[in-house]
């Protein structure tokens, strides 16, 4: 705190009080001067007669009162913050707002993005921004898989130096190891989602069947409920050419100890027997044991979620959203009788969810670094996370805030699946993800459609080592 | 203006009149020349350009390849399988739509009681934002509750639920069927105004000498539209070779690639992967055919016209 002697502006005097438990401190104030002075400074000269004032201050008088510094009354630096559209209870724009009012230094302008659900679309909104690389957006939301894509490209600021070992070990290690790129921390978790189990629990206990933990219990609860006609359709997933055949592909091989791509990111292993048999697993849940309608192959998330919550389907694969609707007297035919899993497995291997979710990224051009992180961090604190999760049903990162009992109350599914969003597992890590995924899809289709795993797999994985080897 | 007006004082008198007269003109020309270049010749030469480089939007690469990207793009069965569903698609979708656009013109072309009605009406396929038809098809054709499935099988033609769009057999085939229902108003226009053109005292000429509806149409009035027809169909070809937003939103390019069409693999190559480079040899591909497409058309019309002409 008493590296505040140093010249500085209004701002950062705010900034520090406002973050005061903060252990990594020290190094950001340095840090966040040696910007300040290239920034802020160049833009603000009233401020600037100000600093000697400043730097005499100690930051105890702002710990008080945090919101009347003498910088009370100078304009509030403004930032600006890109962000897919999410809603529930509140908007983005109304937590931003939020964050406007806690304090008077920085102000946040929102800049709405589609939603989630348009990715391609939000990418490429993303892209355009990040590529002209003049610090609009400041800050950004960016979907986990696009991580490794944004740090290659020096778009994400590094933050190892703002956010220490010791502040990333409150969030879960899977979606911290996400945000990490190259051994730099590049993103700041915000929420997670990952594929989950739905079943029916009503059909279950009829059966006198147990939630199912292999694929083998699944198949076979599904065709007695089938071949009863107590179900029309056994277990519903999604196999549209599309990045959700990814996701669901991830949890398939994962869930047979396999991988598409081995961690350093260059060796393809999607054609290695673990994957082949996942995807051949795929193949028969279609074909061979028909427990999965064929129609499958066009439907996407929302296909696949309607005909469960109208009662149709004993088990479905799908993201967390579909709890809320499941449990929605005016959307679903099925409130009370749903029940939520991680996936089943392999024999004798383990679950593996596909991970999903938003993370912070603040742009590496931004003129504005000290006020982004200050917006970032304060969006990452264990009282927003809490407000995302009830307010907008966004699964925390953060274990603690998992842990409150106020989740219980509002989100009864997060807490049960906290197992699951612990053992989520990240789509293939590399910075040419967008085309290993272009080449996935289609191999994946084709082969579910032609039935010639091995074959298709082996071009796939030929095509993907062309692409990740450079 | 200083340089022409320093010209003018080298040049003898008429020289200056001729001189004026000849660049007003070209002044006047400036805007427009000026806005063709900006909008279409500046966009299609750095699309060029770019087909000749490795430039990626998501990775710092950004270097003159030569023609690496269509070696590449030759030896890409997923770019020769997009090309071979977009000539059918373009082939298929043209002639029914030609044809039922005729036929359509053909009737609305008669007297009838309530045909300003008909007229109106024929078009609204036309008028819907393809988004929507896209949507509408999706479940008209829907493998578990959509109609059609519904009515081929009460009506026994089917005993179990065709699954349209996630079988790589039907899904080009539904694609097809969107598309004509929502285009055929946009021939049967066409076609019409072209009918429209042909002098009535022609077709009552022939009826005097004793043709037969048949003849009347075979032997004078398809002829007479041979022109309109081509410039229709050669339209309606180009726009077809386009298809984009029925793919995008019904199927995604899949099952199995199977309705990956030029637009959808160069937008998945250009806006998701971000390999500018490749995705702009991609639709110089686009813009080749296109242009053969349009050649071919072109032949045949200049051909009937001279026909007609004689």
């Amino acid at each position: 705190m008493h590296k505040n002697a140093s010249p500085r502006n209004g701002f950062q005097q705010a900034s520090d009080s406002l973050s005061e438990s903060n252990p990594v401190q020290d190094k950001e104030v340095a840090h966040a001067s040696r910007n300040g002075i290239e920034g802020i400074d160049r833009r603000d000269f009233i401020k600037r007669t100000g600093m000697a004032i400043a730097g005499l201050t100690a930051a105890s008088t702002f710990l008080t009162s945090p919101r009347r510094g003498f910088a009370a009354g100078s304009k509030p630096v403004e930032i600006t913050f890109s962000s897919a559209k999410f809603f529930g209870k509140e908007t983005i724009a109304e937590v931003a707002e939020a964050f406007n009012s806690s304090q008077d230094k920085i102000h946040v302008t929102y800049k709405e993005l589609p939603p989630p659900s348009s990715s391609t679309e939000v990418h490429q909104g993303l892209v355009q921004q990040l590529a002209r690389r003049n610090g609009d957006p400041d800050v950004f939301t960016q979907d986990i898989i696009w991580i490794a894509e944004f740090a290659a490209a020096k778009w994400a600021l590094p933050l190892d130096e703002y956010f220490n070992a010791d502040v990333m070990k409150d969030y879960f290690p899977g979606v911290v190891q996400a945000c990490t790129w190259e051994g730099k921390l590049t993103a700041l978790p915000w929420f997670i989602d990952s594929g989950m189990l739905y079943y029916r629990k009503d059909l279950l206990d009829e059966l006198g069947a147990k939630t199912p933990e292999t694929w083998d219990e699944l198949i076979d609860s599904a065709k007695k409920l089938t071949g009863s006609g107590k179900a029309k359709f056994g277990f519903l997933w999604q196999a549209k050419q599309a990045e959700v055949l990814v996701c669901d592909l991830v949890s398939f091989i994962g869930s047979n100890d396999g991988a598409i791509l081995q961690p350093d990111g260059k060796t393809a292993s999607v054609a290695d027997d673990a994957a082949v048999a996942a995807v051949q697993l795929m193949h028969d849940l279609i074909k061979k044991d028909q427990v999965t309608p064929e129609d499958v192959l066009s439907w996407d998330e929302e296909p696949s979620r309607g005909p469960f919550t109208s009662g149709e389907a004993a088990f479905l694969r799908n993201w967390s959203y579909v709890w809320k609707i499941s449990q929605s007297k005016d959307a679903s035919s099925v409130v009370d009788k749903v029940g939520v899993a991680p996936l089943p497995h392999f024999e004798g291997k383990k679950s593996a969810a596909c991970l999903g979710g938003y993370q912070y990224g603040v742009n590496a051009s931004s003129k504005k670094k000290e006020a982004a992180i200050e917006f970032v961090r304060w969006m990452s604190s264990p009282e927003t996370q809490l407000r995302f999760a009830t307010q907008l049903g966004l699964c925390p990162t953060r274990a603690a805030v998992l842990d409150d009992p106020k989740i219980a109350q509002e989100q009864p599914f997060m807490q049960p699946l906290k197992s699951v969003f612990i053992g989520a597992i990240g789509r293939p890590v590399t910075p040419k993800y967008p085309q290993v995924t272009l080449v996935l899809q289609s191999a994946i289709s084709t082969a579910l459609t032609s039935g010639d795993v091995k074959t298709v797999l082996n071009g796939a994985a030929e095509k993907i080592r062309a692409i990740v080897k450079t | 203006m200083a340089g022409i007006e320093s010209r003018v004082r080298v040049h003898r008198p008429p020289v200056f009149r001729a001189g004026a007269l000849h660049l007003g003109p070209v002044m006047l020309l400036i805007p427009a020349l000026a806005s063709i270049g900006a909008i279409s010749l500046y966009p299609v030469m750095l699309g060029l350009w770019l087909s000749l480089r490795d430039t990626s939007l998501a990775s710092p690469t950004d270097t003159f390849i030569g023609f690496g990207n269509y070696i590449q793009l030759v030896t890409d069965s997923q770019f020769w399988g997009a090309w071979t569903h977009t000539m059918q698609f373009t082939f298929v979708s043209t002639l029914l739509e030609t044809l039922i656009g005729l036929l359509i013109a053909l009737v609305l072309c008669e007297q009838f009681r309530g045909r300003g009605l008909v007229r109106a009406a024929m078009l609204v396929p036309w008028a819907i934002p393809t988004v929507v038809t896209s949507r509408m098809f999706g479940w008209l054709f829907d493998g578990q509750n959509g109609i059609v499935n519904y009515l081929l099988r009460s009506t026994g033609i089917i005993h179990r639920n065709v699954d349209w769009y996630g079988s790589p057999d039907f899904a080009l085939v539904t694609i097809i069927i969107a598309d004509v229902w929502k285009t055929t108003p946009f021939m049967a226009l066409l076609l019409l105004a072209g009918l429209q053109t042909i002098p009535e005292s022609l077709s009552e000429a022939s009826v005097i000498d004793g043709a037969n509806a048949w003849q009347r149409l075979w032997h004078v009035r398809l002829p007479l539209l041979a022109p309109t027809l081509l410039i229709a169909s050669m339209f309606r070809a180009l726009d077809a070779f386009r298809i984009f937003d029925l793919v995008y939103v019904l199927t995604g390019g899949g099952p199995a690639d199977s309705t990956e069409v030029l637009s959808t693999l160069t937008y998945k190559h250009l806006f998701s992967a971000l390999q500018v480079g490749y995705g702009s040899s991609l639709s110089t591909m686009m813009f080749i055919t296109e242009i053969a497409i349009a050649a071919g058309f072109s032949w045949f019309l200049l051909r009937k016209m001279k026909e007609v002409g004689q």
